[in-house]
């Protein structure tokens, strides 16, 4: 009786993993997620290993690590499980057939926290089990650790998760649901931006160093504080860490780990019955949008109304500018890596802060590309529908195609000269090298741009639900094609300007010779990025034409 | 007389400030076809989530068979299938499957029998030989027709639709609106939210217009046109004048001056 509303969930889960040709893709997903777990496996049993090797300290430090990712999962879990349960629970398109329908609540609820955790858990339930496996061999733990591991893991994501949409239904109650879900979208990634700092703040390359063990675990315990007795992945991480250590079994708290998902689910029934429906009632509410906008400003060309279009529907999109954080994470650790770097501890400091800047045009070129297919390139599939508005109208898909590429190209440029400027004052850069520097990646960074919007032309899925969900395989085609343009970019001019650097340096001016060699190589980059561009965007704008 | 099958009293949502439906009183009777008139925005489809119990009212009651949608919600779901206007449908599951599913949530004839149902709908539909496809394949015609069937095999006492024909070929159109005469026939209830004058002309025996969230006018096709202030000749003309619509008439005036100019 309480399978059938799990049928669509199986039905479409084994009709998606068995349809015709996904064997193969099946297969191949299998294997590389094998070897991915292989990798964590390796990895975590060489880094606890080196840890516990050094001394007592390695040992406490290995077993602060143990709790600080049980506790972080546990919260990646809790955050995840809350975005993902008020869509399963109230936006779901499905519930206009299900709660029509004469379903108890309680039968209801069960449905959507399990099929929620299956969602928000299986990725991190595979992927967790060879990282917290390799601590066993590692402190030659017994017979029953991975039984334990088995059974804890679960249930602790279990607890994750059902805490997590107990959450929701009182929160869905008092606020509306799609308001709710941003709200938690909003404070899951500033969550996420602050264990991404205080990761990179804390330095773990110092780890090498065992005389700065003490700072680190100082560190460490003063980020894990919060992480009371009452957290389940505190108990988790005790039960387990006390097996490993001592092979003593703290049965009350493996009690507590596996009742308490139990418990858990009788609150929730209760909670659904009592609050489900007037919660659901008020997401189905689209009149929550009471504020009203300005009456836009009259502007009659039509490329500011595409610059225009393009920026609102941006700031307006909660899940588009929200990556702004992301993004601001990325440059304060990608600016923040080049301030740490120990160049006065290094032999030829001035030749090897060169050298980085060098390579610094590949990684913000990097940068650049990788950004441009997570905005650019589904910029054009994500007209959607409306894509008729365009193909219909008297504008050109040249200029159409144009203004897109203006409206990326300004925000790239100036990351891009932000990112090379402040990295180049740190790494203290004068000379031909901050003008190559300079050269090298925005050349990039404008032709990555335009590569991005030519495969978005070429590859558009006008009918993705969202952006993210437009990225196939044409995305992964870009990618492929932007680093090797890059290297090729890279490769040629390392020669050309090797020589000139070397000579400024030397002698403290230009060497006519090299100075010719790097001018060539600037006027062959040109071209051929150029070329490259040119040849791309007129395939794009083939492609936007009405077949 | 039998109870009626649809009663609604004083029935309100509101949102917020704005008020979608303001205290309307409905009473349907076994066997009719009813309904539901208004334009864009009136509470038409507020209205009908409320009867199907995916909205709670803001004030007043509702029973379905006697059933109070407040104290017996699961009785009066039991009692009503609703066929939206936007359904959704489970793009990875066959047709087939998509029946069975619908077939388990409804309990208490048997799910054999209600399947034997369906297959007499599907094959009224043409869609028999599509039934063990993925639902993803089929167009947007064979997808009102798979919800439709999987209402009409349930044979509940009454139906809630929501613009039924829409995408709909004429073959498949014609077939809807028979099997709605049969079925009110056999005693089912309907009620038809639409915008198609001609379809409420057609089928309805009883139909209410709604327009700003209240009820402006009740009764038959023809009682109705009898009341109209103007005359009105069809269903149309009288819709245009109670929704306060008779400006299209200065409009359509003010619009051939303009060409006329031109």
């Amino acid at each position: 009786m309480y399978s059938r509303l799990f049928l669509p969930f199986v039905r479409t889960t084994s009709n998606r993993f068995l349809s015709v040709g996904s064997n193969l893709k099946t297969t191949l997903l299998g294997l590389l997620g094998l070897a991915i777990c292989v990798t964590l496996y390796l990895l975590t049993h060489r880094s606890v290993g080196y840890f516990q090797s050094q001394s007592e300290l390695g040992i406490i430090l290995s077993m602060k690590i143990y709790q600080m990712a049980w506790i972080t999962i546990f919260a990646m879990l809790v955050f995840s499980s809350m975005i993902t349960g008020v869509s399963t629970l109230y936006l779901s398109s499905d519930n206009e057939i299900i709660v029509a329908a004469p379903v108890d609540l309680p039968e209801l609820f069960r449905m959507r926290l399990i099929t929620t955790f299956i969602h928000t858990s299986w990725m991190i339930l595979i992927f967790s089990i060879p990282i917290f496996f390799a601590f066993g061999p590692v402190f030659d733990s017994g017979p029953l650790y991975l039984p334990l591991l088995l059974v804890t893991i679960p249930a602790t994501a279990f607890t994750a998760c059902a805490a997590a949409i107990l959450f929701v239904i009182m929160l869905v109650y008092l606020f509306p649901a799609r308001r709710t879900r941003d709200i938690i979208f909003y404070l899951s990634i500033c969550f996420f931006i602050f264990l991404y700092l205080i990761f990179r703040l804390m330095r773990p390359e110092d780890l090498v160093n065992p005389e700065k063990y003490g700072q680190f675990i100082e560190y460490m315990s003063a980020i894990s504080t919060p992480a009371g007795s009452w957290l389940p992945a505190t108990w988790t991480s005790n039960l387990l860490s006390s097996y490993l250590l001592d092979r003593q079994i703290d049965f009350l708290l493996l009690g507590l780990i596996l009742l308490t998902p139990l418990v858990l689910i009788f609150i929730g029934e209760f909670l659904m019955a009592r609050f489900f429906l007037s919660g659901f009632s008020k997401s189905q509410e689209s009149f929550g949008g009471t504020y009203r906008f300005r009456p836009p400003k009259q502007m009659k060309s039509a490329w500011r109304w595409i610059f225009r279009k393009e920026l609102i529907s941006f700031l307006r999109d909660s899940k588009e500018w929200s990556q702004f954080f992301m993004i601001g994470a990325l440059v304060i650790v990608y600016l923040y890596n080049f301030k740490v770097l120990p160049l006065e501890r290094t032999f030829g400091s001035t030749y090897v802060s060169n050298l980085i800047a060098f390579g610094n045009i590949g990684l913000s070129g990097f940068l650049a590309a990788s950004l441009a297919a997570r905005f650019v390139y589904p910029s054009i599939g994500a007209e959607g529908g409306a894509f008729y508005l365009i193909r219909s109208s008297p504008m050109s898909p040249a200029r159409f195609f144009f203004y897109k590429y203006l409206f990326y190209l300004v925000p790239f440029t100036i990351l891009t000269l932000v990112l090379i400027g402040i990295s180049n004052h740190f790494l203290k850069i004068s000379g031909p090298m901050w003008w190559i520097s300079l050269f090298g990646a925005t050349l990039i960074c404008w032709t990555v741009v335009a590569m991005a919007l030519s495969f978005g032309a070429i590859y558009a899925d006008y009918h993705a639900e969202n952006k993210s969900a437009s990225m196939g395989p044409g995305a992964v085609f870009y990618f492929f094609c932007a680093i090797t343009y890059m290297l090729v970019i890279l490769f040629t001019g390392i020669k050309p300007t090797y020589r000139l650097v070397r000579g400024w340096l030397r002698h403290d001016g230009l060497v006519l010779f090299d100075t010719l060699m790097v001018a060539g190589w600037v006027g062959v980059a040109l071209v051929l990025s150029a070329l490259i561009a040119l040849f791309l965007c007129i395939r794009g704008v083939r492609a936007l034409q009405p077949g | 007389m039998s109870e009626p099958i649809l009663v609604t009293r004083q029935l309100s949502k509101q949102f917020d400030r704005f008020t979608a439906v303001n205290a309307i009183d409905l009473q349907i009777e076994q066997g009719e076809i009813f309904g539901f008139l208004g334009p864009n925005g009136a509470g038409k489809t507020t209205t009908i989530k409320m009867i199907a119990g995916l909205l709670q009212p803001t004030s007043g009651s509702l029973s379905i068979c006697g059933q109070s949608m407040a104290d017996s919600p699961m009785r009066c779901r039991q009692l009503t299938g609703y066929i939206p206007d936007r359904p959704f449908l489970y793009e990875k599951l066959t047709g087939a499957e998509y029946l069975s599913f619908i077939a388990s949530l409804y309990p208490g004839s048997s799910t054999k029998q209600t399947l034997e149902g369906a297959e007499r709908y599907l094959t009224l539909f043409d869609l028999h030989e599509w039934r063990n496809n993925l639902i993803e394949s089929y167009s947007h015609g064979m997808r009102q027709k798979l919800i439709m069937s999987s209402i009409f095999m349930l044979d509940q006492p009454l139906i809630v639709v929501d613009e039924p024909m829409v995408g709909l070929d004429p073959k498949s159109a014609k077939i809807v609106k028979e099997l709605f005469k049969t079925k009110a026939a056999e005693g089912t209830t309907i009620f038809l939210s639409t915008h198609s004058m001609e379809i409420a002309e057609e089928l309805c025996s009883r139909l209410s217009i709604i327009a700003a969230g209240r009820i402006i006018a009740s009764g038959t096709v023809q009682s109705l046109q009898e009341k109209a202030e103007h005359g009105a000749e069809n269903l149309e003309d009288l819709f245009l004048q109670l929704t306060g619509a008779f400006e299209l008439q200065d409009i359509i005036v003010a619009l051939r001056k303009d060409s006329t100019k031109n």
